[in-house]
C-alpha cells in the first residue's frame, strides 16, 4: 500500500468496559471517551476535522445514532460520517478514518465506536444476517462450537481443551493489569479442571468461561497527518497497512474440506506487501479480535500461517503471554472487554498504545517497534492492521 | 392461468428486538423532578442556553454542565407542530392528535409532545401551552400526559367552511322523558292522545305512547349550532326520514358528519343519523349549513 501522507495515531480514549453504564445515557458514555481521546492528545475539540462514528446496527434498537450522539462526539458543526459494519466496525472506522487523514482531505479525524450491550439484545440483532430462507428460523444466535469441535477432532479431547483454557487464564491474568478490562476474574492455572467441568456450557465444548462478555463502552481515537502528529505527538502510532476481507459464509459449504479462511487470507496479503517473512520475529505484539478462547486458539494459527500444531505450543510453551516471545493481547482482549462497536477499536487502540509506551500497567516489557491488531465480524470477516513506531515512509 | 408467480413461498418472519436505554445520572434527574410535577433544565452559563430535555454536555461549547438546573415552569410555547392522522400500534394516543414541539418558558431548546384543549383545525404555532402531569408516574417523559391549550379566547366560534373537512363528525345525546313529550306537546300545539293518553295508545300500532318525531328530531339542533359547524353556523335546510318511534325513557343521539363541501358557495353539506340506545336508526336525513365566517373569528 502506497499512501499519500503518513497517518499517526496520537490519542486514545477509553471508557471502562463494564456490564452495567446505568449512570450515563449513550452520548455521555461517548463523551467519556471523546475527552479522555482529546486529553491524550493535547487538543480540544474545535481542532478535530471531522468525526468517524460506529457501533452494530439496532443493537440498541436505535436508528441513525450518529444523529443524536452530537452532544457526545462534539460533531457539531463538523462532518461527520457513520460505518457500520458488524463486529468490524471498529476496525473499519480506523480504516475510513485513515483514508480521510491519509487522502488530504482532513488534518485531524476522531473515530469512536461504542456499544451498549446490556440495553439491546445481540442474539436478536445477530439472528438478522441469517439466510431468511435456510437458516433464520434455525439459528443459535452469535455462539458457535464449531471450532472447539474442529480442535478436539485434530489435537484430542485433552490437549484442546487444556490449551483452550490455558488460553483463556492468561488472557484473565492480562486483564488483571487493564483497570478498563470489563471481566477481571483473578482465574489461576490451577483452576482449569475445575472450569473445564463446572462452568456453564453454551454450545457443544463451548462454555461460558470461554465466552467473551458483552460489556457497554466506547473508545475513541484521533488521527493526525504526519505533520500535525509529530507537532502534537511525541510518539505516535504509525498506521502502515491495513487489509479488510469479508466474505459471506461462515464455513464451507462443501462440507468439512480445508478452506481459505478470511484471517489467512488478509495475514498473507499483509504479510507480502510489507516484506514480512516470520511474523512471530518481525511483529513485537498482536493485538486480536479473540471472540472465545477456542477461536483466540485457532486463529493465531491462521494469523500467524502457522503449520501444524505450532499454535497449540506457543501457548502451551507461555510465548503469548505480556512476557513471552510474542504477546497477544496485553490488553485481555475480547475475552475480557467487549462493547462490539467499539471491539475492534480497542484491539488497534490497544496495539497502538503499546507501540507509544502509553498502555500503564499492561505495558510489556520489550521495545515494540511493529504491532499488529485484527477485526473480526459478520460471518467470517477479517480487517488486519499493522502498526509502527517509525513513520512508514 | 397460469403464471410465472405461482407456487412461490414468502416465508413470514418476525424478529424480537426487545431493549433497555440507560437515562443516565441527567436524565435520571430530570424524570425524578417530572415526578415531582417540575420541569427542570440543565443551563450553559458560558453559551447563556438552557437546555430541556437536559443534556449533560452543552452541544456549543462541549463542556460540561450537568450540575448547573434551573428549575423552569410549567408552561411553554408551541414553535412547531403537525396533526397525525394515520393509525399505527406504537402511537401513543389514538389519532387524530397533534404532535407538537414546545419550547418550555426559559428554555432554549424545544421538546416534542401531544397538545390537547384546541380543535386541531385551531392549532397553530404561537399558541400557549402548560404541561398536564400524569396521574400516574411512569418514570418517562410521559409523566408530562400532554400540554394544554393555555389560551382562553372571549368567543368561541365554530369551525369556518376552510376548517372543516369531509368526514369530521359529532354528536348529542339526551334521554326522551314523559315531561319533555308534554312540554313539547305544549309548545307545538301538537296533544295528540298517542302522544299523551296511554289506553288510547295501546289501539295504535306502537301500543303504548311514543314521542313526537320532531322532538328527537330537534336534538340535531344542539350539534349542528353549538357543535359542529358551530357557534355562529346558519342552518339553510334539514331533511329527516323517521325510522323507528321513540319511547319514553329512549336516549337518543343525533349525529352530524360533514358528507360535501360546497365550494361555490362556501356551504355544506351534512348527513344526519338518530339512533337510540340499542343502535337502532330512529330516523336519517341531511342538513345545508352555512358555517361562520372567518371575519367573525375577530370578535
Amino acid at each position: 500500500m502506497k499512501k499519500n501522507r503518513n497517518v499517526g495515531i496520537i490519542g486514545v480514549g477509553q471508557t471502562v468496559y463494564s456490564s452495567h453504564r446505568e449512570d450515563v445515557n449513550q452520548p455521555e458514555m461517548i463523551h467519556e471517551a471523546v475527552s479522555a481521546a482529546l486529553k491524550q492528545a493535547g487538543i480540544t475539540i474545535d481542532e478535530v476535522d471531522c468525526i468517524v462514528h460506529g457501533n452494530m446496527e439496532l443493537f440498541e434498537m436505535v436508528h441513525q445514532p450518529d444523529l443524536w450522539h452530537t452532544l457526545g462526539t462534539g460533531s457539531y458543526g463538523k462532518e461527520t460520517l457513520r460505518v457500520t459494519t458488524g463486529g468490524t466496525t471498529g476496525t473499519t472506522l480506523v480504516c475510513a478514518a485513515d483514508h480521510l487523514v491519509a487522502s488530504g482531505l482532513h488534518d485531524i479525524v476522531l473515530a469512536v465506536g461504542f456499544e451498549k450491550l446490556q440495553e439491546g439484545h445481540t442474539t436478536g440483532g445477530i439472528t438478522n444476517m441469517a439466510d431468511p430462507l435456510w437458516g433464520r428460523q434455525l439459528q443459535t444466535g452469535a455462539l458457535t462450537g464449531m471450532t472447539a469441535a474442529d480442535l478436539i477432532e485434530e489435537f484430542g479431547e485433552e490437549r484442546a481443551k487444556k490449551a483452550s483454557m490455558k488460553y483463556r487464564i492468561i488472557m484473565d491474568k492480562h486483564a488483571m493489569k487493564n483497570d478498563k478490562a470489563h471481566r477481571r476474574l483473578g482465574l489461576e492455572f490451577d483452576q482449569a479442571d475445575d472450569l473445564a467441568v463446572n462452568s456453564p456450557a453454551l454450545v457443544g465444548e463451548l462454555r461460558m468461561i470461554h465466552m467473551c462478555s458483552q460489556s457497554d463502552g466506547a473508545c475513541a481515537m484521533i488521527f493526525a497527518s504526519e505533520e500535525k502528529a509529530k507537532k502534537l505527538c511525541k510518539q505516535p502510532a504509525w498506521i502502515k497497512d491495513h487489509v479488510t476481507v469479508h466474505r459471506e459464509e461462515l464455513f464451507c459449504i462443501f462440507g468439512g474440506i480445508p478452506y481459505l479462511t478470511t484471517h489467512k487470507y488478509a495475514a498473507q496479503k499483509l504479510y507480502e506487501r510489507n516484506g514480512i517473512k516470520d511474523p512471530r520475529r518481525e511483529i513485537d505484539l498482536f493485538e486480536m479480535y479473540d471472540p472465545s478462547s477456542w477461536w483466540g486458539l485457532d486463529w493465531l494459527r491462521e494469523f500467524l500461517l502457522l503449520e501444524n500444531d505450532e499454535h497449540i505450543k506457543m501457548v502451551e510453551n507461555d510465548d503469548i503471554t505480556m512476557d513471552g516471545s510474542f504477546p497477544v493481547n496485553p490488553s485481555g482482549g475480547v475475552i475480557a472487554s467487549n462493547p462490539i462497536g467499539a471491539t475492534a477499536m480497542i484491539r488497534v487502540a490497544e496495539a497502538a498504545l503499546q507501540i507509544m509506551g502509553e498502555a500503564g500497567d499492561h505495558q510489556v516489557n520489550k521495545p515494540v517497534n511493529q504491532a499488529m491488531a485484527s477485526g473480526f465480524g459478520g460471518t467470517m470477516w477479517t480487517v488486519l492492521f499493522l502498526l509502527t513506531k517509525e513513520a512508514p515512509w | 392461468m397460469h403464471s410465472a408467480k405461482d407456487d412461490c413461498f414468502i416465508v413470514e418472519g418476525k424478529l424480537a428486538l426487545p431493549y433497555q436505554y440507560f437515562a443516565g445520572r441527567t436524565g435520571s434527574r430530570f424524570l425524578i423532578s417530572l415526578r415531582d410535577k417540575k420541569i427542570m433544565g440543565l443551563k450553559c452559563d458560558k453559551c447563556n442556553k438552557v437546555f430541556v430535555p437536559p443534556r449533560t454536555i452543552c452541544e456549543h461549547c462541549f463542556s460540561n454542565i450537568s450540575e448547573n438546573w434551573v428549575e423552569l415552569k410549567n408552561t411553554g410555547i408551541v414553535t412547531g407542530f403537525t396533526i397525525i392522522r394515520y393509525e399505527e400500534p406504537h402511537q401513543p394516543v389514538k389519532p387524530p392528535y397533534i404532535l407538537a414541539l414546545i419550547k418550555i418558558t426559559g428554555s432554549d431548546t424545544p421538546i416534542a409532545h401531544i397538545v390537547k384543549g384546541i380543535p386541531l383545525s385551531k392549532m397553530r404555532t404561537g399558541l400557549k401551552v402548560k404541561a398536564i402531569f400524569a396521574k400516574k408516574s411512569t418514570s418517562t417523559i410521559m409523566d408530562i400526559d400532554h400540554f394544554r391549550s393555555d389560551e382562553k379566547p372571549k368567543f368561541e366560534l365554530g369551525f369556518t367552511y376552510d376548517e372543516l373537512e369531509v368526514g369530521m363528525s359529532a354528536s348529542f345525546t339526551k334521554t326522551i322523558s314523559e315531561t319533555d313529550v308534554y312540554l313539547f306537546a305544549g309548545i307545538s300545539g301538537d296533544f295528540n292522545p298517542m302522544h299523551l293518553n296511554e289506553e288510547f295508545a295501546k289501539a295504535t300500532p306502537f301500543g303504548t305512547r311514543i314521542a313526537h318525531g320532531a322532538l328527537p328530531q330537534s336534538l340535531i339542533a344542539p350539534v349542528l349550532g353549538m357543535k359542529l359547524p358551530g357557534l355562529g353556523t346558519v342552518a339553510l335546510e334539514i331533511t329527516c326520514r323517521f325510522k323507528a318511534p321513540t319511547y319514553f325513557g329512549d336516549t337518543i343521539t343525533a349525529t352530524g358528519e360533514v358528507s360535501e363541501k360546497i365550494e361555490k358557495k362556501r356551504w355544506v353539506r351534512m348527513e344526519l343519523t338518530w339512533t337510540n340506545q340499542k343502535g337502532e336508526i330512529v330516523a336519517e336525513g341531511s342538513a345545508l349549513v352555512m358555517p361562520p365566517a372567518p371575519m367573525a373569528q375577530e370578535m
